[in-house]
């Protein structure tokens, strides 16, 4: 047993009056659902299952009930994270002034990707939706402290200070080693970071023609196109995809 | 109309710490409050919202009095929710009035519960603003130690309590059915309507949720009169809004307007167009809107002009592009947004938003077939209107409108090889 699950039941005795206090706030308990993973992130660095068990029998609703709403907001991290998390924007705004550039600084310099934290868990990388900071792009959020109008200059700073430990925002609370990724997808796939993933990685949609691929053409024209108004885009893919079908007529004519 | 900024809600911001409670007050804060508690029925705060002609704020621009006289005439306990789960692509005015004058949103909250007869408000912040939150709880703390909030307020009996709610990082939120379910502590998912929430909201008691630059606009309006108000503005389209303006503008910002200031004056406001590029569109209203084009930046920004141009006044995010714009990459962005952020509950938006994302996605590394342009066009009729909420509906219109503007961007992105696919993969020379 590691040692954050030994110090949960103290942590949550230590907790459990200011969850009270919170439910107290409001007319059905449930609704202290999320202020009260709010509080235990903030001390666990992540919301942990312990930390949802707790709740659920907190407010006498079921587990899957808290961890499937725990699942639904972005903000609450269900595996542990790097002591800095930094989550930058991707908005219109801010990447029609160059926030692609920002990333690539980030990616470069931090050698991790999107929704990945570095192995020495100090830092966990996201890029993320609008932070309504449009007026000073390129933004970001470490630990959700803004930092507006990044420079390259102003990212090497920031990084050196925290790997220094003297960066103004106080790192998260860390009380497990993190992992690649602090998301968690179904059936082992890439994590998305969506709210809903769609059928986008059917591996063969259901399609008349046989040609089904990744790509969501298909899909689309069995969404759109009731009365095959769009029967050129199925030529033009029947054209497109001709030479791997020949040559799998060919080795399939080898064989006999 | 002359291109004038006016200071209303944003008067005093970054000349004065409008966080102390102190100075708020000593610039006439807390002083409508004040009378229309000691003075004022909850009638008579309607009744001046009304008449002032105010509009919600956040994007659907509908009659702020006309959505509190929806609530039922019963003693019935009823909720007022303060919307500040600002996420809109482009909208940063909230997130400004938040931090900066965190005493006149909750002084909007307050006129806003009274004048609804209710005794519980909440606001629902969004999960980003951290440090919204701190601030805003320590307003409401001084707030509290005056007397301003809690029971028998000024003596008079009436008591108002003040929730404040955390979200925890999902634009969806910000639809105030799915507002409603995340305060309940469920999932953020948007509500069959009917019933809307004046009927039955949180709690399943009647509810108004109203945005958080909507609610501050009362505190002018109580003490300049609704007259002053309704006297600024267009014929439907009344008094001021500030206007988030970003993009290749040379200042970007903030801006308090009176409506109906033209298209062009906005952005002459914002210091006019960076390094003297050319404005070529603009998206008037926020990641939902569609963009307008020259031939209507000389238009009044106001609700019925920018709908007659096509697109909509949404939330007042005014995203200015220029020339070198790389319109298929907006157009991803944009799509990638509303993908990111479907809740999946319907069916069109989970599907359509993703396929389009992946179709836009060849686009921008020039593999997209030429029958897509068609189809992107024509998909809106297989997404739009048929969701539960506004999201789902939002997928479309910027894409539509750049894709037909600008079809030589998307045209040049088509795949040209005969020998590639769409997913990548060669297909002559492949090891099968």
């Amino acid at each position: 047993m590691n040692e954050r699950i030994e110090a949960f039941p103290a942590l949550a005795a230590e907790l459990k009056p200011q969850c009270a206090a919170i439910v107290a706030q409001y007319e059905d308990p449930r609704s202290a659902l999320l202020p009260m993973m709010h509080l235990f992130q903030a001390r666990e660095g992540f919301v942990s299952p312990e930390a949802m068990r707790f709740a659920a029998e907190f407010l006498d609703l079921s587990p899957a009930v808290v961890e499937s709403t725990v699942s639904f907001y972005t903000l609450f991290f269900r595996r542990p994270v790097g002591k800095y998390v930094l989550q930058v924007c991707r908005g219109l705004s801010c990447s029609i002034s160059g926030a692609q550039a920002i990333h690539k600084i980030f990616r470069d310099r931090l050698g991790i990707g999107h929704l990945q934290t570095t192995d020495d868990g100090l830092f966990s990388y996201e890029e993320v939706e609008c932070l309504a900071a449009c007026d000073k792009p390129t933004c970001m959020q470490v630990n959700l402290d803004f930092v507006y109008s990044l420079t390259p200059e102003a990212i090497d700073g920031m990084i050196a200070a925290m790997r220094g430990g003297t960066y103004a925002t106080a790192p998260m609370a860390q009380t497990e080693t993190p992992g690649k990724t602090w998301k968690v997808e179904q059936g082992g796939e890439v994590a998305t970071g969506r709210k809903s993933k769609g059928a986008r990685d059917v591996s063969a949609p259901d399609n008349p023609g046989g040609l089904g691929d990744k790509a969501g053409v298909i899909m689309l024209d069995r969404i759109v196109d009731r009365d095959f108004a769009f029967r050129g885009r199925t030529d033009e893919r029947v054209v497109l995809e001709r030479p791997a079908q020949i040559k799998e007529l060919v080795s399939e004519d080898a064989s006999h | 109309m002359a291109a004038v900024v006016t200071p209303v809600l944003t008067a005093g911001i970054g000349e004065a710490d409008l966080r102390d409670i102190g100075v708020y007050r000593k610039r006439g804060g807390y002083a409508q409050w004040e009378r229309a508690v000691r003075e004022l029925k909850p009638a008579d705060v309607l009744e001046a919202c009304d008449k002032s002609g105010l509009r919600g704020r956040g994007g659907a621009g509908f009659p702020t009095g006309r959505k509190w006289s929806f609530l039922p005439k019963t003693d019935a306990p009823r909720y007022l929710v303060c919307n500040c789960d600002e996420a809109e692509p482009g909208t940063f005015k909230d997130h400004m009035l938040l931090e900066e004058t965190p005493h006149l949103v909750l002084e909007g909250m307050l006129l806003g519960a009274y004048g609804i007869g209710s005794h519980h408000a909440f606001i629902y912040i969004r999960g980003e603003f951290k440090t919204g939150y701190d601030i805003f709880m320590a307003a409401l703390a001084d707030a509290r130690g005056a007397g301003l909030v809690g029971k028998d307020l000024f003596g008079t009996g009436y008591d108002l309590e003040v929730t404040v709610h955390r979200g925890a990082g999902a634009y969806i939120c910000g639809e105030e059915t799915a507002l409603l379910n995340s305060l309940e502590g469920k999932r953020g998912e948007p509500r069959l309507k009917p019933p809307f929430p004046a009927v039955e909201g949180l709690y399943r008691m009647p509810t108004v949720v109203n945005n958080v630059e909507t609610l501050a606009y009362l505190v002018p309006i109580l003490e300049k009169g609704p007259e002053w108000f309704a006297s600024v503005g267009t014929e439907k389209s009344k008094g001021y809004k500030i206007v988030s303006v970003s993009g290749h503008v040379e200042k970007p910002g903030n801006y308090e307007i009176a409506l109906g200031t033209t298209v062009n004056e906005i952005v002459e406001i914002a210091g006019g167009m960076r390094d003297g590029r050319k404005l070529v569109a603009v998206q008037p209203g926020g990641g939902s809107s569609a963009c307008i084009f020259e031939e209507h930046f000389d238009a009044p920004y106001d609700y019925e002009s920018i709908a007659k141009a096509g697109s909509m006044l949404g939330s007042g995010a005014f995203v200015a592009f220029d020339e070198t714009t790389d319109f298929v990459a907006a157009a991803h962005n944009m799509v990638r947004f509303f993908a990111h952020e479907s809740c999946g509950q319907c069916t069109p938006c989970r599907e359509g938003g993703h396929w389009l994302e992946t179709v836009l996605a060849r686009f921008v590394e020039g593999r997209g077939l030429m029958s897509d342009l068609e189809m992107m066009k024509r998909v809106s009729s297989t997404i739009t209107g048929l969701n539960l909420c506004a999201l789902g509906d939002s997928i479309e219109p910027f894409l539509k409108s750049v894709l037909v503007r600008f079809p030589a961007q998307f045209e040049a992105r088509v795949l040209r090889d005969p020998f590639e696919t769409p997913t990548g993969v060669r297909s002559s020379g492949s090891s099968g």
